[in-house]
Parts: C-alpha cells; structure tokens; sequence
C-alpha cells in the first residue's frame, strides 16, 4: 500500500491560517490502512485542530469528510456539494489524492495533511516497512522475491555492500535488515546460489522516475 | 488509588468550576458503587461519568471531541498494571492517552487536560476524587477556551 504520516502539526496549523471554514477530507484506502488519513484519523484531526485554532484567535468550521478513494473521479466527485461551502481544502490523502481533489476543483485551495513516503507493507500492528519504489524494471524474480532497490539504503544491484554487520543487519541502522544477506540467505535456502552470479543486463532505469513523469495508454481500454 | 492526601485542597480563586469528564472501565468499579456521589453537585467541580465495557474502548477521536465540546478535562480510570480484566485494554487505553498528550503538546495544547488513572473496586466516592484530581490539575490552566462564548 501507498503510505504516509501526518505532517507535524504547527506546519498543518501554520498552512490554515487565515481561513474559517474547512474541509477535511480522508481515504478510506491506502491513507486509512496505514493510520494516517481514514476516517479514524479525520475525526481525530478535525477536534485537534477546532481545539489548536480558537488558541491562535482563529475560530474555524471544519468538515468532515472520507472518501472510499480520493485518487478516483467518481468518489472525488462526491466533494462538489461540499466545496462551495468551504473556503479550503485539508486532505490526508496520499500525493495521488491531494491532486485529483485539486485538479477536480481548481477554484479552491487544497492542502496536503500527510507526507506520502513510500510503498509498503505493514509487518505487524504499528509498523510498516517500504517494499517498493516503483521503479519501472521489476526484477524480483531474480532476487527470490525482496527488492534490492527499495530495501538496500543504496539500491545495489550486486550487493552485499562491506557495510553489512554482522547480526545481518544494514550499517546504517541496527533494525534494518541487509537485504542482500537475506537474498543470500533465501538463495542457500533453495539451493539456487548460482544464479546470483549470473551475468545479467544492466537495470534499465529509464521506466523509472529519471525517464520523466509516467504516462501508462492502453487503448483497448479508451473510450 | 492516589491516597487521599495526594490531593492538595485549595479554594478557587475565581469562579471556575471546572467540568471533568470521567469514563471509567465498568471492571473498576464496585458492583454496587453509589455513583450519584460521584455525579452529586460540587462547589469545586462538576463531574459527567461514563461507563465503559473495557477502558481500551475510548478512541482519540472521543477524548479529542469531549475537549473540544468545551470539558475542562477527561480523564480515563482503567484497570491496575497485570490486572486487566481484558488483559491488556487498559495498557491501550494509556498508549492512546500518551500519544494524544504528545499531539496536545504539538500543537501549543496543554496536555494537563487529559490523563489516566488506574484502580480496582472503585467507590462512587473514589470515583469523584479521582475527577478531583484533574480538576485540580486543570484549575491552573483557566476555563477551556472552547466553551461557549469563549472561543476567540
């Protein structure tokens, strides 16, 4: 899943300032899922910031709002009764989100509530760990399933580093796993060590982020 | 139990009588626990009970909204260390309480608002000095601002 967490809260006061009527506005998805912006975190937000504001002389009217996904048309859309109501816009979507609401409604300021960090999944209750960096050239099958570009602090591609401690953690922090020494590790598992030391084309980088923004046609599929 | 004598008295300087909103864990009280006691009007605070099944059941949300609504303050009463009746819902119960405080205290709020109290076999008697207790607390802090007609 998409994941994020809430912006600090003086910056989330600070970019409210001046206004007196608010929409707050959560998914149900992604954002609910890593307990940054579903409608648990929206409740919890709306009264923290009725109760933040009036202690700055600033008395606002908040609403709430959470959308089944705030990066699709049709749920966005059920905001456009609400929008004139409100003079601004907070949205504790993820970075998807944030602009489908904005795009659908230029006329009114929106506000990211939470910071998008990455694409992960929640290992146990309360923590979550990035698995993915969509970076366009998938290669998971050659690694037995764990992603050295997402989960290597430098996304070797012929790892391990030097760096790896001896408990088979990463250098750069005691809880990090090495995920080259878990790649080897898996590779001794099933016997397969060998084809780690394949031979294989360089990692084309140009489907990542560095070829430009992404565009994804497929007509069969176009109206 | 916060032994008695904890509880500094004091008379209000001014006329401020601060609202506690008490919800306490049904585990914690006495079976037949006089809550009218509790509840009876005070010349030093007024106090609103709630009964919960397990005290793991208040959601930030629900302490954020009682402040917001104008109390001066909440606290939640929860079962002692190793002794939940639901094994560890009053331990969730004082991890959501931390993590508000440290969200009042982000954002320029007093954090003495809100706060947790464990006990067992509670009396309605026990109950209201426990609202006592944070209404003490908050006495210093004034009236909160969102009461109506005080919100600037």
């Amino acid at each position: 899943m998409i994941i994020a967490e809430w912006k600090p809260l003086p910056e989330l006061i600070q970019q409210l300032r001046g206004y007196h009527r608010l929409l707050l506005v959560g998914c149900a998805a992604c954002a609910a899922e890593c307990a940054a912006g579903g409608e648990r975190e929206v409740e919890t937000l709306a009264p923290l910031l009725r109760l933040a504001l009036p202690a700055e002389g600033r008395p606002i009217q908040i609403v709430t709002r959470t959308l089944e996904r705030q990066c699709e048309w049709e749920f966005v859309e059920e905001l456009a009764e609400t929008i004139p109501k409100v003079e601004v816009v907070l949205s504790l979507a993820c970075g998807i989100g944030v602009q489908a609401v904005a795009d659908r409604f230029p006329e009114i300021p929106v506000y990211p509530g939470v910071n998008t960090t990455s694409l992960a999944l929640r290992q146990e209750p309360g923590l979550w760990s990035a698995r993915c960096l969509a970076c366009g050239d998938c290669r998971l099958g050659e690694t037995f399933g764990l992603c050295p570009v997402a989960r290597c602090a430098k996304s070797l591609q012929n790892g391990p580093c030097g760096g790896t401690r001896p408990n088979g953690s990463c250098e750069i922090a005691e809880h990090l796993d090495c995920v080259w020494n878990l790649i080897v590790e898996r590779a001794i598992a099933r016997g397969q060590m060998e084809s780690l030391l394949e031979i294989r084309p360089a990692k084309d980088w140009s489907n990542s982020h560095h070829g430009g923004p992404k565009r994804m046609l497929r007509e069969d599929l176009r109206p | 139990m916060v032994p008695r004598q904890d509880i500094r008295r004091e008379e209000p300087a001014v006329n401020f009588k601060p609202e506690i909103v008490l919800l306490y864990c049904q585990n914690c009280v006495v079976e037949d626990a006089d809550l009218s006691v509790a509840a009876k009007a005070n010349s030093r605070f007024q106090a609103k009970l709630v009964m919960m099944p397990c005290a793991s059941k208040v959601e930030a949300s629900h302490l954020l909204k009682i402040l917001a609504q104008g109390a001066d303050g909440v606290v939640v009463v929860g079962c002692p260390y190793q002794q939940c009746h639901r094994l560890d819902g009053s331990l969730r119960a004082e991890k959501r309480i931390e993590y508000l405080k440290q969200l009042l205290r982000e954002s320029g709020l007093p954090a003495e608002r809100l706060g947790m109290e464990r006990g067992l076999n509670l009396s309605g008697l026990q109950l209201m000095l426990l609202a006592e207790k944070r209404a003490l607390a908050v006495r210093p802090l004034g009236p909160n601002p969102m009461k109506e007609g005080l919100a600037a």
